[in-house]
């Protein structure tokens, strides 16, 4: 045996992180590529019709005696651009088509016209820019798109842009929309690099520990394991910094071209928009800066000087490549050399065996093992990703990625410790602060399950007794609360607690006390939903007291007694012990219950007054579906899962400890 | 023998391609939320619209209420939807907010077809200047008033007290106006009359704004100085007050006309004008039933049709006689059947001068912290000005974080 065991695997790590991380880095080169692409294809559209926007303004500001349609206009912006395919000038007010060289558009008569009822299409996208440009200006910070690209089938890009008037400078009267055929033309990114860093890193270790084991001979060739280890993964990091570099080079050289190109096409629009303005005596001058390069907002992006220099450098363009890709890199390595480690200590042949050893049990199994990913691990993922990022109602469309928000909603949630308000009028405790609800959330818990514990205990040692008549009728009947739906009993309580009706008030009242209004003030409101939650569990704490009084043997008390013990030694030297086994899970079990219970909050108190009773759970819901925050919700889940995660462990290793004690 | 079977199947698929070609006529399927008389006239007038259209279908599903709105947002943007559905306005700003869920269909919408609607309805169904939906009915508060105590109705604030204040012995239990005074729907009547409101221009919240808070001292005068109202004005105090007879008056909707015990005679009335506001009518909010095309549909041209055919005049009556709606169709309360019900026409009257209630997504911010300060401005623990300011910062800052880009 010249090679041992190790040397294999590590050279298997190294060919598998290799692989993996070469495709998915190339995967990631690509999509950065591709991404780059579209960006300079939507800009190449954007400075086309921006320009012709402008030429539009200008044509439709005039008086109106001299305004024409802006048919000639559009033809001479086609003629002077190869790119263009088709123009269509549209104006909201009328719902004319002003102009259009889209055979759709003159197959249904020749513009200027009225838009026609099938070209609602047409319409509505005027509507939709207009209303964007109006939110955006109202709310002061751009949120809308104001410039709306689409990717056609057949190669093309569809570009549309708003035009104003001088009359309503801020009003977008129509849009201009331009079918281009882009010229950023784009080459194949190389492939040998993938190849390289899947098969060199192995190839080289593997010759290298051949060539080293016939130089020199070990007695316990096992023991390379860790120098080997440190080797292939300095190797592969080497690997791994060449290949991603050579990507990140490659693809900044190729943005700085795209920039280039496009700076060239700026000049060139611009050259004809003079021109045009000349030909059409039209009361326009370009601007000393460049207005027509802008993002989708129509922003402008100041990477292209008005007179077609480059502000951006060679490092500008890489950097603005790298972010993201970086970034994604960063992970790829992580990834391989998690891979290489894997395999090269024997963990991926330990998981081999594992699943080939047990495969019936694997089998069987993996029906459930597909329940629970798609029912129960994808959800709750996709929740903890949520809570990465800013999703609100108003930006479900938007990719995870363009509204990742990093630890935000997390410090938000955890780092305000705004707890106290102090206005004139005094101090108050601000009840939206999490700590405030963290607080009502245990405290609810511990009193509800002590109070659930204490009564269901007492029952059940009342319904234990032997010399009880109709003891099945009384069982019978303190089960009911539990078997009735939480929800009706939830709203059966509220309706007792109310202010005026409610039976509780006319009671107190029958004995001459004022009527409460429960639900005013933040500890009787607390109260209504500790009754009716501790109405509602201690049916199940009886009956799990009940089974676990009934497994104690009498014997036991039998020889208490005659050892002279009274009642309460007894209860508390052979009951209780005995029942602990039976107790403790359902105590664990039931503050998860508690810390969760949505429905009676939610349906009884509301967490009036003003917040204050809400208990974690309602709150993120309301985060949720009242205030449309979906990924500062999903950040505060995930703030319950943890509590309730610690709660768990901490949980388990003190009943572990008393098992072992007992 | 394989052949032959497989022969055979293949004839008989291209039979039952012929067989289902004519069923293959556009087919629309609305959702909607009505129940009783309301369900029966709705089905009546889409019975109508198919027999006079076409090869067009249309197929309703009442969905019950409760989870109506849920499974809008859940099924229309993922194309699972119906074609056409109906909702109040309440919603649609979030829907479109979320997009692929409300066609715009503003571009059908003609000059004619925006006259033939009671003014401002079409409004409340506009989002951003662009028109999602077609008003079907509509619902507002007006003054109802027990006919044994009042001979003819209080048209201002000052006549409304002094009347009120004659039937109003609190130790007895009586009370000359009752109705919801804390809850912020009805509260609105009082604050639109002073011009006030919760939110604008756009999603800005102002509801500390001083017509608010003026709007809200004359309510607490009425309550404290004037006594002419119940102290925990709950709808179903309100509800017992009136059917006993112990409330002469009160500011209710169409919808609270069922709950009227049969031996109480009863009319309607419009809300009195405020002469504490410059002698302003008071505007009550008005909450419009629209009728939508889901974005996703895939007959969006005939399901405009029906959308058209459903808010115009003939449908309108239907809904009217049969299922005792309040169509916003203007049409409508020309005919000699509705003119001579008094009912209709008070409703009517009222909504001339009732304000739509916003249909922003902003709205479900705005209600849990407007009813905190409204129930503390009533129990005296807050003057309105600090009660409504608190809730302003609130809903202030619940918007800016869901605005903010």
């Amino acid at each position: 045996m010249s090679i041992s065991r190790n040397i294999f695997r590590v050279t298997l790590g190294l060919f598998v992180g290799g692989l993996v991380s070469a495709f998915l880095g190339y995967w990631f080169a690509e999509g950065a590529l591709r991404e780059k692409v579209a960006e300079t294809r939507v800009r190449q559209g954007t400075i086309r019709a921006m320009a012709l926007a402008d030429l539009v303004f200008a044509e439709q500001s005039r008086a109106e005696k001299e305004k024409t349609a802006p048919g000639a206009l559009i033809q001479f912006w086609q003629q002077r651009h190869n790119d263009v395919d088709a123009v269509r000038v549209m104006r909201l007010s009328g719902a004319r088509l002003l102009a259009s060289s889209f055979n759709d558009d003159l197959e249904n008569g020749t513009p200027p016209r009225r838009l026609k009822r099938s070209e609602k299409e047409i319409y509505d996208l005027g509507q939709l820019l207009r209303a964007n440009v109006d939110t955006n200006r109202e709310e002061g910070n751009p949120r809308e798109p104001e410039v709306i690209s689409e990717e056609l089938r057949n190669g093309r890009l569809r570009v549309s842009v708003p035009w104003f008037t001088a009359k309503n400078p801020e009003k977008a009267a129509g849009y201009v929309q331009l079918e281009v055929s882009p010229t950023i033309t784009t080459r194949e990114l190389a492939f040998w690099p993938v190849l390289v860093l899947a098969l060199v890193p192995a190839f080289l270790f593997f010759i290298g520990s051949l060539i080293l084991s016939r130089l020199v001979k070990l007695e316990h060739p096992e023991s390379v394991l860790w120098s080997a280890m440190t080797t292939s993964v300095l190797l592969m990091i080497f690997c791994l910094l060449g290949f991603g570099n050579y990507y990140l080079i490659d693809l900044g050289q190729e943005n700085v071209r795209f920039q280039q190109e496009l700076a060239q096409l700026y000049t060139a629009s611009r050259t004809s928009a003079e021109e045009g303005a000349a030909e059409f005596a039209l009361d326009y001058e370009t601007t000393y800066t460049n207005d027509w390069d802008v993002n989708a907002y129509r922003q402008p992006l100041r990477y292209i000087s008005f007179d077609g220099e480059l502000y951006i450098g060679v490092g500008t363009a890489q950097d603005t490549v790298a972010n993201r890709l970086g970034m994604a890199f960063f992970g790829c390595s992580l990834l391989a050399i998690g891979l290489l480690v894997f395999f090269g200590l024997g963990g991926a042949a330990r998981f081999w065996h594992i699943i080939v050893d047990y495969r019936e049990a694997y089998i069987y199994t993996l029906p459930a093992m597909t329940g629970m990913l798609v029912l129960v691990f994808f959800p709750f993922g996709y929740g903890i990703l949520l809570s990465f990022t800013d999703q609100t109602l108003y930006n479900t469309e938007k990719p995870l990625l363009d509204i990742w928000a990093g630890l935000n909603n997390y410090i938000e949630i955890i780092g305000d410790f705004n707890l106290i308000q102090t206005t004139e009028a005094g101090w108050s405790f601000n009840y939206q602060n999490f700590y405030w609800t963290l607080f009502i959330t245990v405290a609810w818990t511990v009193v509800n399950v002590s109070i659930g514990v204490t009564i269901g205990l007492i029952l059940a040692l009342l319904l234990n007794n032997k010399n009880l008549r109709f003891k099945a009728l009384y069982r019978g009947l303190l089960i009911l609360p539990w078997a009735t739906p939480n929800y009706v009993t939830a709203l059966i309580w509220k309706g007792l607690f109310n202010r005026e009706y409610g039976p509780i008030n006319h009671t107190i009242q029958l004995f001459g006390g004022e009527p409460v209004a429960w639900f005013d003030s933040v500890f009787t409101s607390f109260l209504t939903g500790i009754t009716v939650n501790g109405w509602l569990s201690f049916p199940f704490m009886m009956v799990i007291c009940l089974g676990g009084l009934q497994s104690i043997s009498s014997d036991m008390y039998e020889a208490a007694r005659l050892d002279g013990a009274n009642r309460w030694q007894q209860f508390r030297y052979i009951t209780l012990p005995s029942l602990k086994p039976t107790l403790i899970p359902a105590v664990i079990l039931s503050v998860v219950w508690t810390f969760n219970m949505f429905n009676v909050i939610y349906l009884v108190s509301g967490g009036e007054p003003g917040g204050s009773n809400e208990i974690l759970i309602t709150k993120a819901y309301k985060l949720a579906f009242q205030d449309y925050r979906y990924g500062y919700s999903a950040a505060y889940s995930t703030v319950i899962f943890l509590i309730l995660l610690i709660y768990g462990v901490f949980q388990t290793k003190v009943s572990r400890a008393m098992e072992s004690n007992a | 023998m394989i052949q032959n079977r497989i022969k055979r199947l293949m004839v008989l698929c291209v039979l039952a391609c012929c067989m289902s070609a004519p069923l293959a006529a556009t087919e629309l399927v609305v959702w909607h939320a009505y129940r009783g008389a309301e369900k029966e006239a709705f089905q009546a007038v889409c019975d109508q619209f198919s027999a006079q259209s076409d090869g067009v279908t249309v197929k309703t599903l009442a969905v019950p209420y409760d989870a109506y709105a849920d499974k809008i947002t859940a099924a229309v943007p993922r194309g699972k939807g119906p074609d056409v559905f109906i909702f109040a306005q309440d919603r649609l700003g979030g829907w479109i907010e979320a997009g692929n869920t409300v066609e715009p269909i503003d571009f059908y919408v003609d000059d004619e077809m925006r006259e033939r609607f009671l003014d401002n309805t079409l409004d409340a169904l506009t989002y951003r200047d662009i028109i999602y939906g077609l008003p079907l009915n509509f619902k507002c508060i007006a003054l109802i008033y027990n006919k044994k105590m009042i001979d003819s109705p209080p048209k201002t604030s000052a006549e409304l007290v002094a009347l009120a204040k004659k039937h109003t012995n609190a130790e007895a239990g009586r009370y000359g106006l009752a109705y919801a005074y804390a809850d912020f729907f009805f509260h609105a009547a009082l604050m639109n009359g002073f011009n006030g409101g919760v939110f604008a221009p756009g999603p800005r919240p102002t509801l500390n704004r001083p017509e608010n808070v003026k709007s809200v001292e004359l309510i607490l005068k009425w309550s404290k100085q004037d006594g002419i109202l119940p102290a925990e004005p709950s709808n179903a105090l309100i509800t017992s007050l009136f059917n006993k007879g112990k409330a002469a008056m009160i500011f209710n909707g169409p919808w609270f006309l069922g709950e009227i015990d049969p031996s109480v005679d009863y009319a309607l009335a419009p809300l009195p004008a405020l002469d504490e506001a410059g002698g302003n009518p008071m505007k009550p909010w008005m909450t419009i039933e629209g009728v939508y095309v889901a974005a996703p549909s895939e007959n969006k041209d005939a399901a405009f049709d029906l959308v058209n055919y459903l808010t115009g005049a003939e449908a309108g009556k239907v809904m009217a006689l049969k299922g005792r709606q309040l169509p916003a169709n203007k049409a409508v309360y020309q005919l000699e059947e509705v003119k001579k019900d008094p009912i209709m026409q008070a409703f009517v009257t009222q909504s001339k001068v009732a304000v739509p209630m916003p249909n922003l997504a902003e709205m479900s911010m705005f209600w849990s912290p407007a009813t905190t300060a409204m129930n503390t401005i009533i129990r005296g623990t807050a003057t309105p000005k600090d009660a409504l300011d608190k809730a302003q910062v609130q809903v202030e800052k619940a918007v800016a974080k869901l605005r903010k880009q």
